[in-house]
């Protein structure tokens, strides 16, 4: 059970770890309020999931308000210089955080809400439901996955791979800034809104205190590992992070230490991040070049005599 | 008429006035040349036509409209195409990729497009990809195509940084320094594909400090010093004017040209 728990969560890390390399393995933008979207989607599922609405409705809707806040960060924030586009993000999320905290109405406020699980009522054993959530998760994982794939290699791809390394250069050659930052900020954001709906459909409680920055700053952790601008390094990233997550809890209870190692983790982390920002500062895996079919022509002429 | 009219162009930076009141005409189908020591405001000139930087007054027409103060990508659908003095290109993706990322009108350049019109892009790319090479064969960068840009030399990077621009299609072209970091021979070469482009109709403003080149090639000069246009007309009577000794070359006409 604590296995596919596990599972379940690594699911769920990995679709926030892709929806922050859009963002930044591709276009370049420090989203440091990754928790707010995921909040923003695990509320919108949680108070949509209570009115009645299915599963699916449900998700769409954690993605549309997710993305749609995505928007509305967007408007602001990306008129600024990188650096500054960070503290707005970051503030954001603390600034969703408290106001749901606040507004009792809106959604229980600071004790939280209660959601409905996806599978209630169909008389499922608690092992056989663990596992119908392992499966819901990982299919919208393989989905998202196969789709940012293909986003990425499209010409669209291409821009946002250009505005990450030159903004102004891509300017010149005539694509809007604002409207392809916004974009990817939507996009990052619904993914993130999909994952934050998934979590609470999971836990089946959500209160403001479960999307502290740490959240964040995890999902960052677990990008920066695997490799920016490579789907499959946002993924083993997650795994890798939430495999050391789990897994310290567990040697807790088997070995006896002087420390806790749970803690120790985040130390480790610490210093994992500094020596492979220093020895291998592009991740686990590296960004592949594009493919679009124009690169298959390439290859034709160069052979031709 | 002209084809690009800049009128009365001031820009300020702090209490440095770069631009003093520059009004300068490109004629369409040819090659105007810039030139002008080092500081004189040149290439500020040429970015606030492209709009990187906003003038604080006057105006930039193309074509007839106004295009002053628009954001750099609305210029590029007017019709123009900028190549920087100092090559910025897109370092971590191919040559290939550098190149058709400048080309207009891509189908699968939005969302949308990207998702669901896939077959017309891939069609559109097989296309593009064709042009680039023929741009890149011109430019003897077919062989480093599907290398990351980062990995090209200065000169290879100047080289692609114009490549890029004409991939664009443009109507006219603002140029920095396009023979500058490149071998004499190719420098010419890059100028004789610009007059063959010119010939087919296209316009140039081109900022240039290789005079023996641009005398050759241009067919309108003119001299900016201190922020302001001080002298322009036909190459043949640039040089024939001391004033343009004075300001730029540095050296009596005799001097410049013995040897």
């Amino acid at each position: 059970m604590y296995l596919l728990d596990t599972l379940v969560f690594m699911g769920i890390f990995a679709l926030l770890s892709m929806s922050l390399n859009v963002e930044y393995g591709y276009t370049g933008l420090g989203n440091f309020g990754k928790v707010a979207f995921f909040m923003a989607g695990a509320y919108a599922y949680a108070v949509t999931a209570a009115l009645g609405w299915p599963v699916y409705l449900s998700l769409v809707m954690a993605a549309l308000i997710a993305g749609a806040l995505g928007a509305v960060v967007s408007l602001p924030a990306l008129r600024l210089r990188e650096d500054y586009l960070a503290i707005v993000t970051l503030s954001f999320g603390e600034i969703l955080r408290i106001f749901v905290k606040a507004e009792q109405w809106l959604a229980g406020g600071v004790w939280g809400k209660t959601v409905p699980s996806a599978f209630a009522g169909l008389g499922l054993s608690p092992k056989t439901m663990a596992w119908a959530n392992v499966l819901l998760v990982w299919a919208i994982l393989a989905g998202v996955f196969l789709f940012l794939h293909l986003l990425m290699n499209t010409p669209y791809g291409r821009v946002l791979r250009g505005i990450r390394e030159d903004d102004v250069a891509v300017q010149v050659l005539g694509k809007s800034l604002v409207s392809y930052k916004a974009q990817a900020l939507m996009v990052g954001s619904a993914i993130a809104g999909v994952a934050g709906g998934l979590f609470a459909q999971y836990i089946r409680f959500i209160d403001p205190y479960m999307f502290l920055p740490l959240v964040t700053f995890l999902v960052w952790v677990m990008l920066i590992l695997g490799g920016p601008a490579n789907h499959w390094g946002a993924l083993i990233g997650a795994l890798i992070v939430e495999f050391f997550n789990r897994g310290s809890r567990i040697v807790k209870d088997y070995i006896a230490l002087p420390f806790d190692p749970h803690n120790v983790q985040f130390v480790l982390f610490g210093l994992l991040i500094i020596f492979l920002l220093l020895y291998r500062p592009y991740g686990l895996f590296r960004e592949k070049p594009m493919r679009t079919g124009a690169e298959v022509e390439v290859s034709k002429w160069q052979s031709s005599p | 008429m002209a084809i690009l009219a800049v009128e009365n162009i001031c820009k300020s930076f702090g209490g440095l006035q770069v631009l003093k009141g520059v009004t300068l005409e490109a004629e369409e189908g040819q090659i105007t040349g810039l030139v002008g020591p080092n500081g004189s405001g040149k290439t500020t000139l040429l970015s606030t036509i492209f709009g990187l930087t906003k003038p604080d007054e006057g105006s930039v027409k193309f074509r007839g409209q106004t295009i002053t103060g628009l954001p750099p990508h609305r210029v590029y659908e007017a019709g123009l195409a900028f190549s920087f003095q100092l090559p910025r290109l897109i370092t971590q993706l191919t040559v290939l990729d550098n190149m058709i990322l400048a080309a207009r009108d891509q189908v699968g350049a939005g969302f949308s497009g990207a998702l669901f019109l896939r077959r017309r892009w891939r069609r559109q790319e097989t296309e593009l990809a064709q042009k680039a090479m023929s741009i890149l064969e011109l430019l003897g960068l077919v062989h480093l195509a599907l290398h990351p840009a980062g990995e090209l030399s200065g000169g290879q990077r100047k080289l692609l940084e114009i490549g890029r621009a004409l991939m664009s299609d443009p109507v006219m072209m603002l140029l920095d320094e396009p023979a500058a970091g490149v071998n004499p021979v190719l420098g010419r070469k890059i100028y004789q594909k610009l007059r063959t482009l010119r010939d087919q109709g296209l316009s140039f403003l081109i900022i240039e400090h290789k005079l023996e080149i641009l005398l050759d090639f241009a067919d309108r000069i003119y001299l900016m010093d201190f922020g302001q246009i001080v002298l322009s007309g036909a190459p043949k009577e640039v040089i024939e004017n001391p004033v343009f000794y004075a300001t730029y070359v540095g050296e009596t006409k005799d001097a410049a040209f013995s040897s």
